[in-house]
């Protein structure tokens, strides 16, 4: 068995004079949950798009389940399942019918296996696609995926415009083929389900990774550090002005810094500081550390930055 | 049991997971030589990432709190229900102590604090007792 499900080495993809991604590096261990963050535009879909053989890359490497999307594209799609956000369907077959017809590239058992989905997502055998409820045919999608058993789930945005009953029928179905040693990759919006059903997280910024690794190994390496300084106007002691920062934002006297590798030492002292109160160190939600590392960072006034310009710059350097 | 999880508080969600078992555990909702939801089990049931729940129970197996059947799944051990009380007290222990901090913060004098907490513990006992 592979370790790494996905490989991905120094890939460049642009559209006419788009340059979308940029110098891609990324490796996605077998058996996890991966989350693709980004922006509208940040370049998940043409990244995902290219995992699965669809759009081929200007530069790089990419190795899937260690087979070459863009010379094995049918060998890869065999072992593994895309979702996207809007499933192209034949829409004058039934639910049964497609099933049918899917049956044909699989192994023998997938219509039997198919038939168990259905039941277990209600899916009506009978209607036409066409005449499905839109969570109902994304449920249809998932189910024509699952029922192939596939090594590795692909979902492109799955749960957007989902009803709470649907998304958490996906997510369920997430969580479950991790349980079975399965890899899951899925890009999505919606950080808090992404915080829930993640071990592992990327984010896309500007066509590059602007931050990856375990999510919860991420959120201790940052801290954010909020205090109020009595005179928002003194420098404030070195035991602040030592800390190299990335991020500073100031409402009036209260003061919050993102700060990489914060001491439990230096913490304490900066509590105990005269004319700094409500000191608090605060473990960052992914939300926090996606604001953080798609915008441009903003040294504090005391401290001279020699790369302002270079968003989530500072988060990428250890 | 039924296990609450917010990604948002600021607690890891293993922790979450740690915390709740041990009340559970400690309430008598989980008793010794009970079996605890599998992996998968509680994945499902609660939507959180199989890794992260493993790595809970890891916890969990560490300090002792539960332990392993061959074959059958993780249990809650014997003297474990002693050891969860003690980390509830603990728990509860810091949480009392970031609140005294606060009202110090806030200005009140030590006295102030020491009766609003007397009236409160007052008046709780009072309801407990109903």
């Amino acid at each position: 068995m592979e370790t790494s499900t996905i490989h991905i080495e120094g890939l460049s993809k642009r559209f006419g004079n788009n340059q979308v991604l940029r110098d891609v590096q990324l490796e996605i261990p077998a058996g996890c949950v991966y989350a693709l963050l980004g922006e509208n535009g940040a370049g998940k879909t043409t990244l995902i798009r290219i995992l699965m053989g669809y759009v081929k890359p200007n530069a790089g490497t990419v190795k899937v389940l260690g087979l070459s999307p863009q010379r094995e594209p049918f060998a890869l799609r065999r072992r593994v399942g895309y979702v996207s956000d809007f499933p192209v369907l034949y829409d004058w077959m039934t639910v049964k019918q497609i099933a049918w017809f899917c049956s044909a590239f699989y192994s023998a058992n997938y219509s039997e296996s198919f038939g168990r989905w259905a039941t277990q997502f209600d899916l009506p055998q009978e209607t036409r696609i066409r005449y499905l409820s839109k969570g109902m045919r994304a449920k249809t999608a998932l189910a024509l995926v699952l029922a192939s058993d596939p090594d590795l789930l692909v979902f492109d945005e799955p749960t957007s415009g989902l009803d709470p009953l649907v998304r958490k029928e996906f997510l369920r179905s997430m969580v479950d083929l991790a349980a079975q040693g399965k890899t899951v990759l899925l890009s999505s919006h919606q950080v808090q389900e992404v915080e829930r059903v993640a071990d592992h997280v990327a984010i896309l910024h500007a066509g590059k990774i602007a931050l990856n690794g375990e999510l919860d190994q991420l959120k201790d390496t940052v801290a954010l550090l909020r205090f109020s300084l009595h005179d928002p106007l003194a420098i404030p002691p070195a035991s602040i002005l030592n800390l190299q920062s990335f991020h500073c934002e100031i409402q009036g006297r209260s003061i919050q810094l993102a700060v990489r590798q914060l001491s439990a030492e230096a913490f304490e002292q900066i509590k105990n500081e005269t004319g700094i109160t409500d000191v608090q160190w605060i473990r960052p939600s992914l939300e926090e550390l996606f604001i953080l590392s798609t915008r441009e960072s903003q040294a504090p006034p005391w401290q001279a930055s020699p790369n302002k310009k270079i968003p989530g710059g500072n988060l990428l350097r250890a | 049991m039924f296990l609450k999880i917010d990604p948002n508080n600021g607690i890891p969600i293993y922790d979450q997971i740690v915390r709740q078992v041990k009340y559970a555990i400690a309430e008598g909702t989980l008793t010794p030589g009970q079996l605890i939801p599998s992996v998968r089990e509680l994945a499902r049931q609660i939507t959180v990432n199989p890794n992260t729940i493993q790595r809970a129970y890891q916890q969990l197996q560490d300090e002792e709190v539960v332990e392993s059947l061959r074959g059958r799944g993780l249990a809650v051990c014997r003297g474990a229900v002693k050891q969860c009380v003690q980390d509830r007290h603990e728990l509860l222990r810091v949480r009392l102590e970031q609140v005294i901090q606060e009202g110090l913060r806030s200005g009140l004098e030590p006295e102030q604090l020491s009766s609003l907490f007397e009236k409160i513990l007052k008046q709780a006992s009072k309801t407990e007792e109903t």
